[in-house]
């Protein structure tokens, strides 16, 4: 059980740094083609911004920050993104994730269309590896035991 | 000016090696902690300067952002669990 | 802490006095306050209730204030987004502003907690003004910590000081611990209940840190307990006793 830092100097520092971390983790998502990052780099950071809040501030808070449902919620989502997007590719016609024909859909030149089916699959790949390094840090620091008086997902201890 | 950058990174690249033994060898868990995370800002600078180097700075950057934050996440949940005594 | 809640004590009571012009029934609400705030003084000993009391009697009307640091949140994080692209596009501009409200909407309670953000321009420029004198301070201090260092017997002289504070919210003692922390000879070891632990180097750093000027700066920065001095004690002393 994560238990909340006495220490506030750390307690504040991180409060503040947490909505930077995000920030520069979606730009590195969203500059993957420009600059090192991507997806799944961009992931680990906003993984890790969440991991910092819950280090510093303990289980409660976090869990009403980002509950594990909405952990598992949204790594399936993430997962939805980027087959939904292959899969529209295959509906157009084409091969899967032949994002050239996603031009019909969204009237720009297919170079472009290309890009931008891109960018959609590495906003699918962050969000999923974001959850997934959330609820994997969860699962294991809690062990699946969690405090007899709050109900929710997990294993009771007898 | 390449070349008092290369001097300056070779030179804080040998005080790693100060570092090193001091993680090595120091007595204790906190000594190890302490030297592994100023190696960190050490890494972070010596990045930065290979990037001056190759003259692709904005590059650089963002790897060297991401280091100090890891390294900071990191020290944090080090000393959070050694002060807990094997709890987070 | 104390001072500043007996001095807001005084002025509601003045307040209460002007709005009920000197009737009877206001001199007895107001005395009643003092009274109150006067015993809470003196007995309370835990922080978090001292921090309630100070809340309340402050009374923060500020009305929306969840949209007000929503707002905030959203602009500087904006401004961080172009700051690390550089690219002004509108592409990537409209993409900056989506992510930008998407973590604002998230965490938008985290960057202003607890902060009365009063005048925000006087709040801004007051910083302007402080941040020279702080990098004076930093570096004067590195100058004589490198003559400790490198002069040949090294006259350091190490001691833990333990000092109180008149700073009131959390921001603006993590905000005086950086400042020691960034300052050369002196390193904040741990805030307890309101109560700095620093550790100096030397008998002159310990010193200047004493006479409280980096604290009064933070202050008049934040603006709260903005100079709180011995002598607003002696004059709420005054009025205090005047009242038995």
């Amino acid at each position: 059980m994560i238990s909340i830092t006495d220490d506030i100097i750390i307690r504040t520092v991180s409060r503040v740094l947490v909505p930077f971390i995000q920030i520069y983790a979606l730009y590195v998502i969203m500059h993957g083609h420009y600059s090192p990052g991507g997806g799944f780099q961009g992931g680990v950071i906003l993984g890790a911004s969440f991991i910092l809040y819950l280090i510093t501030h303990g289980l409660k808070d976090a869990k009403k920050r980002i509950s594990e449902l909405k952990a598992g919620l949204f790594s399936s989502f993430g997962l939805l993104i980027y087959s939904g997007i292959g899969l529209l590719c295959l509906i157009l016609g084409s091969n899967y994730l032949d994002y050239g024909r996603l031009s019909t859909i969204l009237r720009v030149i297919p170079a472009q269309a290309r890009s931008l089916g891109i960018l959609g699959v590495e906003i699918g790949v962050g969000i999923a590896v974001m959850a997934v390094m959330f609820s994997i840090f969860f699962d294991i620091s809690t062990g699946g035991v969690l405090p007899e008086d709050e109900e929710g997902l997990g294993v009771r201890d007898e | 000016m390449s070349n008092f950058l290369l001097f300056l990174g070779i030179g804080l690249f040998t005080l790693v090696f100060l570092c090193l033994y001091r993680g090595i060898f120091g007595p204790g868990i906190l000594n190890r902690i302490a030297a592994i995370s100023a190696i960190g800002t050490k890494t972070l600078v010596i990045l930065l300067i290979m990037g001056f180097i190759y003259n692709r700075v904005d590059m650089f950057i963002d790897i060297s952002m991401v280091y100090a934050l890891l390294n900071f996440i990191g020290t944090i949940t080090a000393a959070k669990y050694l002060e807990k005594e094997g709890e987070v | 802490m104390e001072v500043t809640v007996l001095v807001q004590a005084v002025y509601k009571a003045f307040e209460i006095l002007e709005k009920g012009k000197n009737s009877e029934k206001a001199r007895e609400e107001a005395r009643e306050l003092l009274y109150t705030s006067a015993k809470f003084t003196s007995e309370t000993k835990s922080l978090t209730e001292k921090q309630e009391a100070r809340a309340l009697l402050l009374s923060a009307k500020q009305p929306r204030l969840a949209l007000r640091n929503f707002t905030l949140t959203f602009f500087i994080l904006f401004a961080f987004w172009i700051l690390l692209s550089g690219r002004f596009d509108y592409f990537h501009l409209t993409l900056g502003g989506i992510c930008s409200v998407l973590v604002a909407y998230l965490s938008h309670d985290l960057l202003f907690f607890n902060i009365r953000l009063g005048d925000f321009r006087t709040r801004a420029r007051r910083f302007l003004q402080a941040g020279p004198w702080f990098l004076g301070q930093i570096f004067s201090a590195n100058l004589h910590v490198a003559y400790l260092a490198l002069s040949p017997k090294m006259p350091i002289d190490p001691q833990i000081i333990r000092f109180k504070t008149k700073l009131e919210s959390d921001i603006s003692w993590v905000g005086l611990a950086n400042s020691i922390t960034l300052t050369p000879g002196t390193i904040t070891v741990d805030i307890r209940e309101g109560e700095f632990f620093v550790h100096a180097l030397d008998r002159k750093v310990a010193y200047d840190l004493n006479t409280g000027e980096m604290e009064d700066k933070i202050a008049h920065v934040i603006m709260e307990a903005d100079h709180v001095y011995i002598q607003d004690v002696l004059d709420v002393a005054s009025i205090f006793g005047a009242l038995k």
